[in-house]
């Protein structure tokens, strides 16, 4: 790999940091505005339900998000504020679709101690000003002017050091704030401060509340007329106000971090627990004033990290019935929305084994946790299948014209065709269709109108009646000429013959009529004319392949015009093309036997073709043929390396597809199994149903508790992982920790291990030793004891998996937490505590194997990561960065070669190659170092220089090597080395060091592009990606942001060549370069 | 859509709620829900087509000064500048009837120069010799800066009437 890299993400952000519900994008619109970390999504509410609007990259980590309606204004505006200490207010301009910045600007202070407890940010509900709790001791206040714009920002002093919530008042006369803070004896209180904007100070407020739940954490405000504060506790729930009204209800022991407020006036509220209970939380009144608090349970969700509720009775993710439903839950979950984090760990295996890697998540926390099977493409889960040799083409045919399913499946060989069936018990039988030919090898097949199907064979076209399945009429090839190719809509069929002559015939009147017969100069190799006009039944285009000239054509009908040729270059003959309209755009589409497809937009009425692109799908011929999927028209283009071709926000994407090899493929929609595929393969035909359509497939493997550390087994075709169930009674809570063994191709269950009491499982390897054939698993673990702040005590336990079973072979005690294990040179080194520690794999007398401790190294706070190769070990300290260790075999010894200086507090390491290496620090930062091998003194050589840093906006869990995607030895991008990573916000994605060459252009177009695509709210693509922790800020380098790259390949056409013009490269090569690199991930 | 499968294969079971009068309260309280219309029909599907990715190609600029920034000023220095002001606000709030007269004042100094003659007729008036005898213990200039309280003060001392403006007083 190579120092300069490539950031994309593959999978987004999933977990929602913040919701909030209003009317952003129309003074009659109600939008649900949802935040995951670096990105916002709008959707609108609808009475058929949520419809999504628009995804919105933000630069920077979303820390608070607020609507609020200024005075004087129609619709609401959306105040964001980032980590980093940016803020803006966006305004919708309906008219144009876009996001506008009403103010923009930067909050930070040169001194201050960032808040422990996270960035409050708030808003006055009478819009006088937005109050930021940022730095502790410190409340910073943006006023409104009249006008409602904003005024210069100024910190007022907060006497309160352990700020835990901070909320606006409803229905006071001067903004109120009231402050919920622990202090100097953990004792909880509440105040209330009046800012006096004139003073730029507090005024002591109306009221205070000291001694609180000792766990109250969160402050709901009250609406006036109500008015006051709800105070939230782990064993109570108080209600108090100005006029000194006091109301408590004891509740259940629970945390409660979200709440959302369900009536206008807040008198209900959905409150979420850490346990995912939904309740209502009820405040009875009488004439404004507050008679009592009432909290009920509604029922179970995921744990809630915002709740809002939408409207009719609907939460965002969940709905609530008057009735409870048998287990006395009130909620009904409308709609799962996959979350991938919190990605603890993950592992890449090639279950299916074709080459291409699957991720293997420990995903979510506690009772949501799961195990997240995430695969680039698309699955096709088989139904049935069938042997059968030789397929040489495949097609459905119908009872009848416009029965919704089909019937008939036609199976063509060399020198036959068999016709299957579904019978009335929705199994598939062989049966006959008299007028049909069954003797030779069929050519095409189709239902036509009038209740009638169409088979062309290599001698005639039939027309045969669906009814009485009698032939109707019959076209015979003239004398001397066969049927090369053919194709055929409801109405029309073109064949080809040898010596250049192209029929076009129609069918009228229940007969097939020959309209227009010409000859063209060379052979051809391939027709189609699938309808993409207005009519479904008949195509005013032909599209024709050509052998000799290599070229594709557009034809018109009924005249067989020439309306354009298109040459397409090189000698490989075209062998499938396809018309076809997939969302609203018509494309030609044109395989070549190569592997090769090119793509054109297609005008439907003139006939133009543009945008000609060419990809690599694999490496044998290709034929195309569409088929729906939940309404959605796609292409399947069967190859070596069978691909989906979709559109997505009218751009074309390629997927794979989990099968080896497919020759034939056609729909076979049909009652029993909807919307589901006829594949034939090598010797085999199939029935499959396929996923939805989208470029990462997720399945989840649910586990009821969370696992830490996963890993694989090849040999014994086995996950093993890490995992630990919180168990929580009346009395205690105490947790379960695990080592649990899974079949890798099916996921179940199949042997568990228990650790001791107090026991935690750190890591997790797959290794074998030297001197021995075995493979075993190995689980580092540590005591973690209450009383201690540093575990003292731990174990390498030793498993070998046996009929299925985890066997415990050997254990050995250490002196600590064993947070990282790696297999070594046949040996097995293990990270304790601030030690590297190597074992050797020993054979006693007895014949059984012992741990015998060889050699170690200290120097470390705390050896959290370790990586190794060759004799090299890497290892990410706690807070000592990187640094390299070499193990001497002649004196047996480790030893320190060199170490970064930087005091980054790691979260993961990898190495790219030997002399590069990458680390994930906490302040979202990665960065690469460099071994300075060749350096003159011992001092350059004991350093390692860094050499790339970037801001990821991610707290990055795991690095490992490999790939999503299918491996293509012939393509330039197979050649390029990969890392995945996977974070807490469930962000899967890729690093890719490039050849020097690609890295300098794409840095330019990376330069380019953000003159052009600028930062929502003002906000600094520059700034954004600049390495940032508490010591310093630095530009990034060597490292490129792919997802501003990626992103130009949803410009429109006028941009994408204002931005080619702007490098000075032509827009296709651009385009084509781009799109390359979008085949990484 | 996917809502249906999504909602019957993906409820988790829960624990009961317990009596059933207490479940029937819950579902009381959670009459009447607040509802503006959006969420009405009979299968509701919750994610009708993907989600676009918004690519943002104008200017960003927010109006012109709204870009906002921080008052850098020390929050002790900001106090004690607010309260110099303030102290000096209320030094000119104390001083605002001197102020006032300071224009009457300048009028009546003005008055004096352009209209010598009218103060010779005041002078010829009853209260002349009061003035004199004011005029003898302070200069003018003196009578000037004297609040009205203190004039009335003095003129008390001299058994003179306290009322009518502060220039004819001071005349007087």
């Amino acid at each position: 790999m190579s120092v300069w890299n490539y950031v994309v993400t593959a999978h987004k952000p999933t977990s929602v940091t913040h919701s909030c519900v209003g009317n952003f994008t129309g003074p009659n619109q109600l939008n649900l505005i949802v935040a995951k970390c670096t990105r916002i999504e709008i959707h609108l509410l609808t009475p058929q339900g949520l419809q999504p609007m628009i995804d919105v990259p933000i630069y920077g980590r979303i820390a608070t998000l607020e609507l609020f309606r200024p005075h004087n204004e129609t619709q609401d505006f959306l105040f964001i504020a980032t980590e980093r200490y940016k803020f803006c207010v966006l305004q919708w301009d309906g008219e144009k679709s876009e996001l506008l910045t009403r103010a923009m600007g930067d909050v930070s202070d040169r001194i201050g101690r960032p808040t422990d407890n996270g960035q409050i940010g708030i808003i006055d509900p009478d819009c006088r000003l937005i109050g930021l709790h940022l730095y502790d001791g410190l409340f910073k206040v943006i006023p409104f002017d009249n006008k409602g714009q904003l005024k210069e920002a100024f910190n007022i002093r907060l006497e309160e050091l352990q700020v835990l919530d901070i909320k606006f008042l409803y229905g006071c006369v001067k903004p109120t704030i009231v402050v919920l803070y622990q202090d100097n004896k953990d004792a909880r209180h509440v105040k209330t401060y009046e800012v006096a904007l004139k003073d730029k100070d507090f005024v002591e407020g109306p009221w205070s509340q000291n001694n609180l739940d000792n766990g109250a954490g969160l402050l709901i405000p009250v609406p006036a007329p109500l008015g006051g504060v709800i105070i939230i506790g782990e064993e109570t729930i108080v209600y108090c106000n100005a006029n000194s009204t006091f109301r408590a209800i004891p509740i259940k022991q629970s945390i409660i971090r979200a709440y959302g407020r369900v009536d206008p006036d807040g008198s209900r509220y959905l409150l979420g627990d850490n346990a995912g209970i939904l309740h209502l939380l009820v405040l009875t009144h009488e004439r404004e004033r507050v008679t009592g608090l009432k909290i009920e349970y509604l029922g179970e969700t995921s744990i809630a990290s915002s709740i809002s509720y939408l409207d009719n009775g609907v939460v965002y993710l969940v709905k609530l019935n008057l009735q409870a439903d048998p287990n006395g839950s009130y909620v009904e979950v409308l709609e799962r929305y996959v979350n991938l984090g919190p990605i603890v760990d993950f592992c890449v295996v090639d279950l299916d084994r074709q080459g291409q890697g699957q991720v293997v998540t420990c995903s979510g926390a506690f009772k949501d946790g799961s195990l997240r099977v995430v695969r680039n493409g698309i699955g096709i889960n088989e139904q049935a299948s069938v042997e059968l040799q030789g397929i040489k083409g495949l097609w459905s045919l119908k009872s009848s014209f416009n029965d919704p399913y089909d019937m008939y499946l036609v199976v063509s060989f060399i020198s036959e065709t068999r016709f299957l069936a579904m019978n009335m018990e929705d199994e598939l039988e062989e049966t006959e269709i008299e007028g049909f030919d069954a003797q030779t090898q069929t050519l095409f097949c189709q239902n036509a109108i009038n209740d009638l199907l169409i088979q062309v064979t290599a001698n005639s076209v039939r027309l045969v009646s669906c009814t009485s399945r009698e032939l109707v009429d019959q076209w015979n090839a003239p004398e001397g000429f066969s049927v090369n190719v053919a194709s055929a809509n409801a109405s029309q069929v073109l064949l080809a013959t040898g010596g250049g002559h192209l029929v076009y015939l129609e069918i009228k009147d229940s007969k097939l009529v020959e309209v227009k017969h010409i000859q063209l100069e060379h052979e051809i190799s391939c027709v189609d004319l699938n309808p993409i006009g207005e009519n479904p039944q008949y195509s005013s285009l032909a599209a024709v392949g050509m052998w000799t000239d290599i070229s594709v054509r557009i034809l018109s009908l009924p005249d067989l015009e020439l309306i354009r040729k298109e040459n397409l270059g090189g000698e490989i003959v075209p062998r499938s093309v396809l018309l076809c309209t997939l969302e609203g755009v018509s494309y030609l589409l044109c395989a070549l036997g190569d592997g090769h497809l090119f793509s054109f937009l297609l005008n439907a009425s003139t006939g133009e073709l543009t945008d000609r692109k060419k990809v690599s799908l694999g490496t044998q011929p290709i034929s195309l043929r569409t088929f729906s999927s939940k309404g959605t028209t796609h292409v399947f283009a069967s190859s070596d390396r069978p691909t989906v071709i979709y559109s997505s926000n009218k751009k074309l994407l390629y997927s794979n597809v989990n099968l080896k090899e497919v020759n034939h493929m056609c729909p076979f929609n049909t009652a029993a199994i909807p919307d589901s595929l006829a594949i034939a393969k090598e010797g085999e035909l199939s029935i499959g149903t396929i996923d939805d359509i989208q470029k990462l497939h997720i399945r989840t493997i649910p586990l009821n508790e969370q696992a830490r550390r996963i890993c694989h087994q090849e040999q014994s075709r086995t996950l093993a992982f890490c995992s630990f169930k919180h168990n929580q009674t009346s009395i205690e809570e105490s947790e379960t920790h695990f080592v649990r063994l899974l079949d890798h191709q099916t996921f179940e269950f199949l042997s568990i291990y228990q650790l001791d009491q107090y026991e935690h499982g750190c890591s997790i390897i797959s290794c074998s030793f030297s001197d021995d054939n075995n493979v075993y698993y190995c689980v580092g673990t540590a005591y973690v004891l209450p009383e201690e702040n540093e575990p003292s005590k731990g174990r390498i336990l030793v498993f070998a998996v046996e009929d299925g079973r985890l066997q415990l072979i050997v254990e050995k005690e250490t002196k600590g937490a064993v947070y990282s294990l790696n297999a070594f040179n046949g040996k097995l080194l293990a990270a304790i505590n601030q030690k590297i520690q190597l074992y050797k794999w020993m054979l006693r007398e007895d014949g059984s194997h012992e741990l015998q401790s060889e050699c170690g190294h200290h120097g470390h706070i705390l050896a959290l990561y370790t990586q190794t190769r060759g004799d090299f070990i890497v290892v990410g300290d706690l807070m000592k960065s990187i640094s390299l260790l070499v193990y001497k075999h002649e004196e047996s010894a480790i030893e320190e070669l060199a170490r970064d200086y930087n005091a980054n507090w790691m979260s993961a390491v990898e190495m790219l190659d030997d002399e590069i290496y990458i680390g994930a620090e906490n302040n979202y930062n990665i960065f690469t170092v460099r071994k300075n091998s060749d350096a003159a003194t011992d001092e350059e050589r004991g350093r390692l220089e860094v050499v790339g840093e970037y801001h990821l906006g991610e707290f990055v869990n795991r690095l490992r090597h490999g790939s999503l995607v299918m491996r293509l030895p012939d393509s330039e991008m197979g050649q390029i080395p990969t890392v995945i990573f996977g974070t807490i916000n469930g962000v899967i994605g890729i690093i890719a060091s490039l050849p020097h060459e690609q890295y300098v252009f794409l840095e330019k177009l990376q330069s380019t592009l953000v003159k052009f695509i600028k930062g929502v709210g003002n906000l600094s693509h520059e700034q954004w990606r600049s390495f940032h922790n508490d010591k310093k800020t630095s530009e990034a380098r060597n490292f490129l942001d792919g997802d501003l790259i990626e992103s130009f390949l949803d410009l429109s056409r006028n941009k994408m060549e204002e931005v080619a013009k702007g490098m000075g490269v032509p827009v296709e090569e651009l385009s084509k370069r781009v799109e390359e690199l979008t085949r990484l991930h | 859509m996917g809502a249906d499968g999504g909602g019957g294969g993906g409820r988790k079971s829960s624990s009961p709620a317990g009596k059933p009068a207490e479940a029937a309260r819950a579902g009381s309280l959670l009459a009447g829900l607040p509802s503006r219309g959006n969420f009405v029909a009979d299968s509701i599907a919750s994610s009708m087509g993907g989600l676009p990715i918004y690519v943002c190609l104008h200017d960003t600029a927010p109006p012109e000064g709204q870009v906002i920034d921080t008052d850098t000023t020390n929050i002790l220095i900001r106090s004690l500048q607010l309260s110099k002001q303030k102290n000096e606000a209320k030094d000119v709030g104390s001083r605002t009837p001197g102020e006032s007269s300071k224009g009457k004042r300048s009028a009546s100094r003005l008055l004096d120069g352009k209209n010598p003659s009218k103060r010779a007729n005041t002078g010829s008036t009853a209260g002349s010799s009061a003035h004199g005898e004011l005029g003898s213990v302070f200069s003018e200039q003196t009578l000037q800066s004297f609040t009205v309280e203190k004039l009335r003060i003095l003129l008390k001392e001299r058994g003179l009437s306290p009322k009518g403006k502060k220039v004819s007083t001071e005349n007087a």
